[in-house]
């Protein structure tokens, strides 16, 4: 059941630096919803008021009609809310699969005492994970590196790994940081062959921060575009290209930042 | 090249399935043996390496797998070693007094990380610094229960007669098969749920809470767990040692336990084995060399082992697991520390007469 997110009057400010004024936009179920704008918009500061790390100074976050601001990140990730990092951080001398597997944790049962004499119970919850994760890496193209330490694997490929992290969790509403960061071009079309078949096959809403607009436009049903901690404009994603007012936040002044 | 990989990765998964197998039969065996075949002052080097082994293996938990700084876990060794001492004195149950000293320091911990753990990082290290340096002077202050500075001897663990052993034999079987079980318990929790977890809160704590992990929850867990092991330790400390004072439990120790964890391996169960050698052997060692450059000679061994082998002596082992440590199953530390004994042991020739027991 995918969820409605609804982010009201975000307010976030660090000391005297206002982060976010007053941000509001609603994610309806199963929307593939984008943020967009030039580096230091807050795109990523928002998220974090979204996934628990922050706490919004003001405003409501609501997942399903239920405020969430505030909530623990762990609480959160127990309601259906995952999420990907900017910079991918995986356990580099374990291998893939074991670092996948960590997305299973709240579905795994038992305590220390169950887990330490092995019963019957763990062995068969973590044997059935393992063939979840499995089954998720073949379907993200990343089956022949289950067992190989992720160290060994590129910064692209970690990030199709977090991702497939935050998809054993099996989340309503999934939050993707910058997924197409330093992809080549090649990867940044599977990630979008990826997320297309996220939304066609699982029943889930997602939230992508972007700087990609190739990917954005490709993927996206509506774009929210945030400059300076403000919501800038809100439509679609061919929308937010042709508005002078976008055009100007990124080539106006970032244009450097964001040529790349 | 991927292909190359993954043919020899295939054929260390042969080997590895073989050592899996045989691997623990092999070490169930040589522990079942080597009690017998020793004289006494080897058994009771291996019995001291077998205590130290479990402090070790306590420490591992908590800040080699969970990364939390812990310069106290000495402090547990000593409060089990105490709460068995002042049990086995007052002839409680032997079973009651080993529960006891299991659950007391688990408890302290529990308390200690509850306020501990609300602190990040260094604040954890410091008022676990304070755990020793305040168990001293308490030690020797709570003399009604400790004995003060002279400290508790208490002696159990004798060989039944049924079972026709010398003491030394019958203590050495109860240090591993106790030890044993720790380390099992351990072992099987470091891998699966629970490894999976104290590594992601030591990588990325922020990383942890997004999959639905309270970092703080498991740095109790981990610091209560240490103090558990730490109280096992301590019990096994009086069953061999059989005596105890405030200076079992001193900041010095502490410092030398968390240098055998790293020498030995941190995160690592082979590693803990060999801290624990390391701990009861190099002291002895450079004891042999000249008694008056000890501390100088250990901390020589200390640099040494760190620039060769940052990863500690575990990492030698390391190489056939290669990306699957969490599942390699080699353990050849019980098979090296007899060995390594053995010259220590001759030198010290204890006559065969005054072995204690009922062979």
């Amino acid at each position: 059941m995918a969820a409605e997110l609804a982010v009201q009057d975000v307010s976030l400010r660090f000391g005297g630096i206002e982060v976010l004024q007053e941000v509001s936009f609603t994610v309806e179920p199963g929307q593939i919803f984008g943020l967009v704008g030039p580096n230091g918009a807050g795109k990523t500061s928002l998220f974090n008021c979204i996934s628990g790390h922050y706490r919004p100074t003001a405003g409501t976050v609501r997942i399903d009609g239920t405020p969430v601001q505030g909530a623990r990140p762990a609480t959160l990730a127990r309601h259906g809310l995952a999420r990907t990092f900017q910079h991918p951080a995986l356990q580099l001398q374990e291998t893939v699969l074991e670092n996948v597997l960590l997305g299973a944790h709240t579905q795994l049962p038992g305590g220390p005492l169950a887990w330490s004499v092995r019963t019957r119970r763990t062995r068969r919850a973590e044997e059935r994970f393992r063939g979840e994760a499995l089954a998720l890496l073949e379907r993200n193209g990343l089956a022949w590196a289950a067992h190989l330490p992720a160290d060994e694997l590129s910064h692209g490929l970690h990030k199709g790994v977090e991702l497939c992290r935050a998809l054993l969790m099996k989340p309503r509403l999934l939050l993707l940081d910058e997924p197409a960061a330093g992809l080549p071009h090649t990867e940044v079309e599977n990630l979008i062959a990826t997320v297309r078949r996220l939304r066609a096959e699982d029943d889930i809403t997602v939230v992508i921060v972007e700087h990609h607009m190739g990917l954005i436009a490709a993927l996206t049903d509506r774009v929210v575009v945030l400059d300076h901690g403000r919501k800038l404009m809100e439509g679609t994603a061919a929308q937010a290209q042709s508005d002078p007012r976008v055009i100007e936040a990124y080539i106006g002044k970032d244009a450097a930042d964001d040529v790349a | 090249m991927a292909g190359a990989r993954m043919t020899t990765a295939a054929l260390s998964d042969r080997q590895r399935s073989w050592l899996r197998r045989a691997g623990p039969l092999l070490l169930v065996v040589v522990l079942v043996v080597v009690p017998l075949v020793f004289p006494e002052s080897v058994n009771e080097t291996i019995a001291r390496i077998g205590v130290f082994a479990v402090a070790v293996l306590g420490l591992n938990v908590v800040m080699g797998y969970a990364g939390q700084v812990s310069l106290g876990q000495i402090f547990f060794l000593g409060l089990g070693a105490y709460v068995t001492a002042y049990g086995v004195s007052n002839d409680w149950n032997i079973v009651v007094v080993f529960v006891l000293a299991c659950l007391i320091p688990a408890f302290v911990g529990l308390l200690v990380a509850l306020a501990a753990a609300r602190l990040g990082g260094l604040a954890i290290a410091m008022v676990t610094v304070a755990l020793p340096i305040v168990g001293v002077p308490l030690a020797k202050r709570l003399s009604e229960f400790t004995g003060g500075s002279q400290g508790l001897s208490a002696r159990f663990g004798d060989a039944p007669e049924w079972s026709g052993l010398y003491d030394d034999q019958w203590r050495l079987y109860l240090v591993l098969a106790i030890g044993g079980a720790v380390f099992l318990l351990t072992r099987n929790l470091v891998r699966g749920k629970y490894g999976r977890v104290l590594g992601i809160v030591k990588k990325n704590e922020n990383v942890a809470s997004s999959v639905g992990i309270s970092p703080y929850r498991y740095k109790v867990l981990a610091f209560t767990l240490a103090s558990l092991i730490g109280g096992v330790s301590g019990f096994l400390y009086m069953l061999v040692i059989q005596y105890t004072s405030p200076e079992t439990m001193s900041f010095g120790h502490s410092i030398q336990l968390l240098a055998a964890m790293v020498i030995g391996g941190a995160a690592s169960i082979v590693g803990s084995v060999l801290g624990g050698a390391y701990y009861v052997l190099v002291p002895q060692l450079t004891n042999l060399v000249d008694p008056s450059l000890t501390a100088l000679l250990q901390g020589a061994v200390l640099l040494v082992v760190l620039f060769v082998l940052p990863g500690g002596l575990a990492s030698l082992a390391r190489p056939l697991g290669r990306g699957r440590r969490s599942r390699a199953r080699h353990d050849p530390a019980p098979l090296i520390t007899p060995s390594a004994t053995t010259k220590s042991g001759s030198a010290a020739d204890t006559p065969e007469t005054e072995r204690q027991g009922h062979p």
